[in-house]
């Protein structure tokens, strides 16, 4: 039987010195299959973040992590990251940016220069080629980044928060930009918000994390038709059933930090 | 910018430096009976021309920039590599850091009769001085700017297939650039300081030697026109850093 | 014993600088190097006591320090004032800007033979030259801490009746408290090295004066103690203000490019 595309078995972080130690994921287990678009939502500060910086390869932790069956240790090229903060490199251009990772890759300049002219076209910035990141919007930058990491054609896409810094308008492009690329490219796609509504609009399967320390506390599968209009959608009752399902649910993970009553 | 316009910011620029000529020479011919005590303004501009046209200004203060900016170029290649290698590399910074912190407030000019003691008077001793002035400012903003560096920069790269030893050339380097060139700029102004003390204090030649030579055997409107030559060069040289970094900078987004 | 643990956390942390000093011996022993050049660095504390004993250490360090806070103090005086006077009067900014601007870059050690003529070889030449040397860096600070007052503040103390003096008293001066800080920590270095290198370049007493001296009957251990102490002072003196600074502003926390690494 062939592995799951991303396996994470009994994962768990810890942070800081022994004596003022914080413990942030306890015994993660979750897997994720080739084309799912899987979402991670949880209450702030409850790890989720960390759980992809891991599985980035950026930080360590104690537990199974796996892609493809291999063992995840570094950085690589075939997890792309897009983060809350574009991170775009602010003394490159618009172009420079999303040729860089095909740079790294030693790609000859003629084929570079078509792919990223490619994903000019394909996130709608012709004319803005030679721009640095600081003449450009947020919703801008955000293309920039999602193009620079889909130009090396990652095999798993993760996304951190990419559009927590939007405004609720270009948010919602941004989404339809995102689930429209994501059908395109059929890509595996592990994202973490904490917006319940965006989580349950993307994604195939919603998983809802506790409080810190982190551990997934249960997995919704969702079932919408993605080819109607979004409109259409958001105001069906599946999309409000399940959203509902999910927002009560974290509801509880983040009361249950806060001491608050909750109606249950 | 119009033609008008710019002619009226040079004019307004220009201003106060008249009113201070006129203070200079209102001063020059009330203050001191003895006039070479506080030269005109005609004795200066006299004294300018004649040293204009002689080799004397000219060969000095080419000797004195060659070892100054010798020196600087130097410090800024071994600073800016030494202080992004302590951000980098944890025991680069282990080792250098206490080194900075204990000599960051030396006054490097004393290191001066030290180097004239192993070096002997010369050219050496003066690039070696202006060197070790200007290396510790540049170590310490580019120290600063390296670790400045967004982590989700150097995440980004790696993720894109940046290898372990290429983060700092490609990413960290490009990020500090301003904070570099802001420390390079500090140590411009005080290399001039640099040579010009250890010219002073023991040299064959330089622009230092002269307006100390100048100052010393009474020729005062000399002196005072070599000063003028200094400020206007170091003025313009400054003016020239300015521009020729802000084209390296267009893209960083200043606070 | 726990003396003892701190003691060795701190050797640990400046284990580059135990090294060094033990490889300057081992150097300076082995006779790889003329003790001209190098002498050993367990032969200085002797040097340097018997430099303190004739007299020869307290002293020109005292007088350059006169020197060097006598220059600042001048320098602060003058520079708040035209500082803090620029950004309330266009006038005065108008006329003062190109002025600075000019002034800035320029390296002030070149009037040196210019103040030896006007002033003589003491004390008077050391400390006018400190002050030119750092009026114009104080006057940008102190010019760009007023700026930075919000001008809401200032409106609203006018429009209470504030005359300008008592803005100057309670709304710019208070918030001038931090870049003095910073000014003096910047500029107290400059102040002591323009001392030093003074002293060094003309004579009349002084810790610089002695230095070349020494330099110049090649009595090395001698140099070496005189560099070590302005070192020491330096670093003292820079301990002092940041002490300083952490008791009067506990609140402000701000780390400036001149911070160690």
């Amino acid at each position: 039987m062939t592995p799951p595309k991303i396996l994470i078995s009994s994962l768990s972080k810890r942070y800081g010195a022994t004596s003022r130690e914080v413990l942030a994921l306890e015994a993660v287990d979750l897997s994720v299959s080739e084309g799912e678009f899987v979402t991670i939502v949880g209450p702030s500060g409850c790890g989720k973040s960390t759980l992809l910086y891991i599985l980035g390869g950026f930080l360590k932790g104690t537990g199974t992590v796996a892609i493809d069956g291999r063992a995840v240790d570094r950085p690589g090229l075939d997890r792309g990251i897009v983060f809350q903060e574009y991170a775009l490199f602010p003394w490159l251009t618009v172009k420079d940016n999303i040729g860089y990772g095909l740079q790294t890759q030693n790609i000859a300049r003629s084929e570079r220069e078509d792919i990223v002219h490619r994903y000019i076209e394909l996130i709608g910035l012709r004319g803005f080629e030679q721009r640095f990141p600081r003449e450009l919007s947020g919703g801008m930058k955000q293309r920039v980044a999602l193009a620079r990491t889909l130009a090396c054609e990652p095999e798993i896409l993760l996304l951190d928060e990419p559009f927590g810094a939007l405004d609720a308008q270009t948010r919602e492009i941004m989404q339809d930009e995102l689930l429209r690329l994501w059908r395109k490219t059929r890509k595996t796609v592990l994202m973490v918000t904490h917006d319940v509504t965006e989580a349950v609009y993307l994604s195939t399967r919603v998983c809802v994390m506790s409080q810190r320390p982190g551990r997934i506390v249960r997995e919704f599968s969702i079932d919408l038709d993605r080819s109607a209009s979004r409109e259409e959608i958001v105001l069906s009752a599946a999309f409000e059933r399940a959203r509902n399902e999910v927002w009560i649910l974290v509801r509880a993970q983040v009361v249950s930090g806060t001491g608050v009553a909750t109606a249950t | 910018m119009t033609v008008s316009n710019r002619l009226r910011t040079a004019l307004s620029f220009s201003g106060p430096f008249v009113i201070f000529a006129a203070l200079w020479q209102a001063a020059s011919a009330w203050l001191a009976p003895d006039p070479t005590m506080f030269p005109g303004l005609g004795a200066i501009a006299y004294a300018l021309v004649r040293l204009s046209a002689s080799p004397e200004l000219w060969s000095n203060l080419g000797i004195s920039l060659a070892r100054n900016y010798l020196g600087l170029a130097l410090a800024i290649v071994a600073g800016v590599s030494l202080g992004s290698c302590m951000a980098r590399y944890p025991i680069a910074n282990g080792f250098f850091s206490p080194l900075v912190g204990a000599t960051y407030s030396l006054p490097k000019t004393a290191l001066i009769p030290l180097l004239l003691l192993w070096l002997g008077v010369g050219s050496t001793t003066d690039t070696t001085a202006v060197f070790l002035s200007c290396l510790l400012p540049i170590v310490v903003h580019s120290y600063h700017g390296a670790k400045d560096t967004p982590r989700v920069l150097l995440w980004s790269a790696a993720a894109l297939g940046t290898p372990d030893r290429a983060l700092l050339p490609r990413v960290m380097l490009p990020s500090s650039l301003p904070q570099i060139v802001t420390g390079t700029r500090i140590a411009l102004g005080f290399s001039y300081v640099v040579t010009i003390a250890a010219e002073m204090i023991a040299s064959k030649s330089g622009i230092g030697k002269l307006i100390f030579v100048y100052g010393g055997s009474g020729a005062y409107d000399y002196l005072f026109a070599t000063i003028l030559v200094i400020i206007v060069v170091a003025y313009l040289v400054d003016q020239a850093y300015v521009r020729l970094t802000a084209t390296l900078l267009r893209w960083h987004h200043w606070e | 014993m726990k003396v003892i643990r701190y003691v060795v956390r701190v050797l640990l942390y400046f284990y580059p600088l135990v090294l060094l000093a033990i490889f300057w011996e081992f150097i300076a022993r082995s006779g790889l190097v003329r003790p001209l050049f190098l002498p050993p660095l367990s032969a200085l504390p002797e040097t340097a006591e018997h430099l303190y004993r004739e007299g020869a250490l307290l002293a020109p360090l005292a007088i350059s320090l006169y020197r060097a806070f006598a220059g600042l103090a001048l320098a602060l005086l003058i520079g708040s004032v035209v500082g803090i006077a620029m950004s309330r009067s266009r006038a005065l900014r108008w006329f003062a800007e190109p002025l600075v601007a000019v002034a800035f870059p320029a390296p002030k050690l070149a009037f040196l033979p210019v103040f030896v003529l006007w002033f003589g070889l003491g004390h008077l030449t050391k400390i006018l030259l400190v002050a030119f040397s750092c009026v114009f860096p104080i006057i940008i600070g102190f010019y760009n801490a007023a700026n930075a007052v919000s001008p809401v503040l200032i409106w609203s103390a006018q429009s209470m009746g504030a005359s300008e003096l008592n803005i100057l008293r309670r709304v710019l001066l208070p918030a001038c408290v931090p870049a003095l800080f910073a000014t003096i920590r910047i500029n107290l270095p400059v102040a002591l090295i323009i001392t030093f290198t003074a002293e060094m370049i003309v004579g009349g007493k002084g810790l610089g004066d002695d230095l070349t001296y020494a330099q110049r009957m090649f009595d090395t251990p001698t140099v070496y103690v005189y560099i070590l102490v302005m070192l020491a002072i330096g670093l003292l003196v820079d301990n002092v203000i940041l002490w300083t600074r952490r008791r009067v502003l506990g609140w402000y926390e701000e780390n400036e490019p001149g911070d160690r690494v």
